[in-house]
């Protein structure tokens, strides 16, 4: 026997760095905007998709990929609000999408069809982080039933985000959370993070929300 | 726990480099930087299962720990047969 050491110096991420530009590239080719919806499990991803398909599926030509460990529960319940397509990503337990799976997922979307896509990863707020799945903005849900130290705890997916949703904002009331020191705390960790305060339960604030997504969508081709 | 799927990137880069050829792979040079994001201790834990599979049955994980947030695999350090009695 001989031994023998290979050098190698490859990133571990090289693979999925380069799946996530491919998606990248051949959503640039449709036109189709894409974001990447993250958060801790129970932070209103779902609840908050379905708002906007309701209302914005049709008009901006939306689809979603879904991404959970187990069971395709949230595709079904996007899918009843709406005729648009969802597109379910079982991760057979893993903690995050990768871009792979998203490619995947895209190969089964009519590209041609769609403006604005919205990948809602596993809720999780260490891992999907560390995953480019090919989007264009990260979006992260924080809300106001969780710590406002998040982002001092998992400072990772804050670091990566461009903007925060504080949801469930009807809830506020209720519950001893501190807006202002929330976003103190987000902008610690990442001055250059944008915000958004709503809840989808009663509605308030969605506005700055469904705006937000009309304008990162391109515009309709003159018919 | 992230750490299982990047464990399992690197059984695959491993496969990719090393190819059919190798006999036993001995260790799996990794640099986990502090900024990483990934935890050395969970990584070590998920490679021991996935190295538990040939051609790198028993192979260990030799990590260390740059600063910065560098996940890179560095190298492997492999047994040749060096004959078919070997």
């Amino acid at each position: 026997m001989t031994v023998r050491t290979i050098e190698v110096r490859e990133r571990v991420m090289a693979r999925n760095d380069e799946l996530a530009a491919q998606v990248r590239a051949r959503l640039a080719t449709h036109g189709i905007t894409a974001l990447n919806l993250m958060s801790s499990p129970g932070s209103g991803k779902t609840t908050l998709l379905e708002r906007t398909l309701a209302l914005l599926g049709e008009p901006l030509d939306m689809a979603v990929i879904a991404g959970d460990c187990q069971t395709q529960n949230d595709a079904d319940r996007l899918a009843a609000h709406t005729a648009r397509l969802v597109q379910a990503v079982v991760t057979g337990g893993a903690c995050h999408l990768d871009a792979l799976q998203v490619s995947a997922a895209l190969d089964n979307l009519d590209l041609a069809t769609i403006r604005l896509l919205i990948i809602e990863n596993v809720g999780n707020l260490v891992c999907p982080a560390a995953w480019d799945l090919g989007e264009q903005a990260r979006v992260v849900l924080f809300a106001v039933t969780e710590g406002e130290d998040k982002p001092l705890k998992y400072p990772k997916m804050f670091e990566k985000a461009d903007w925060v949703v504080v949801t469930k904002t009807d809830l506020l009331p209720y519950v001893p959370f501190d807006s202002e020191r929330a976003v103190r705390n987000c902008l610690q960790v990442n001055p250059g993070l944008q915000f958004m305060h709503l809840s989808a339960m009663t509605g308030d604030g969605l506005v700055a929300w469904f705006d937000f997504l009309r304008r990162s969508v391109r515009p309709l081709a003159p018919a | 726990m992230h750490e299982l799927s990047l464990a399992i990137e690197i059984g695959r880069l491993a496969e990719e480099k090393l190819g059919p050829s190798v006999a036993r792979c001995v260790t799996v040079g990794v640099e986990v930087g502090t900024e990483s994001g990934v935890e050395p201790s969970a990584l070590e834990f998920c490679l021991e299962a996935v190295l538990s599979h040939p051609p790198w049955v028993g192979a260990k994980a030799a990590i260390t720990r740059p600063a910065g947030d560098i996940f890179q695999v560095t190298y492997f350090e492999i047994e040749d047969d060096d004959g078919p009695n070997d």
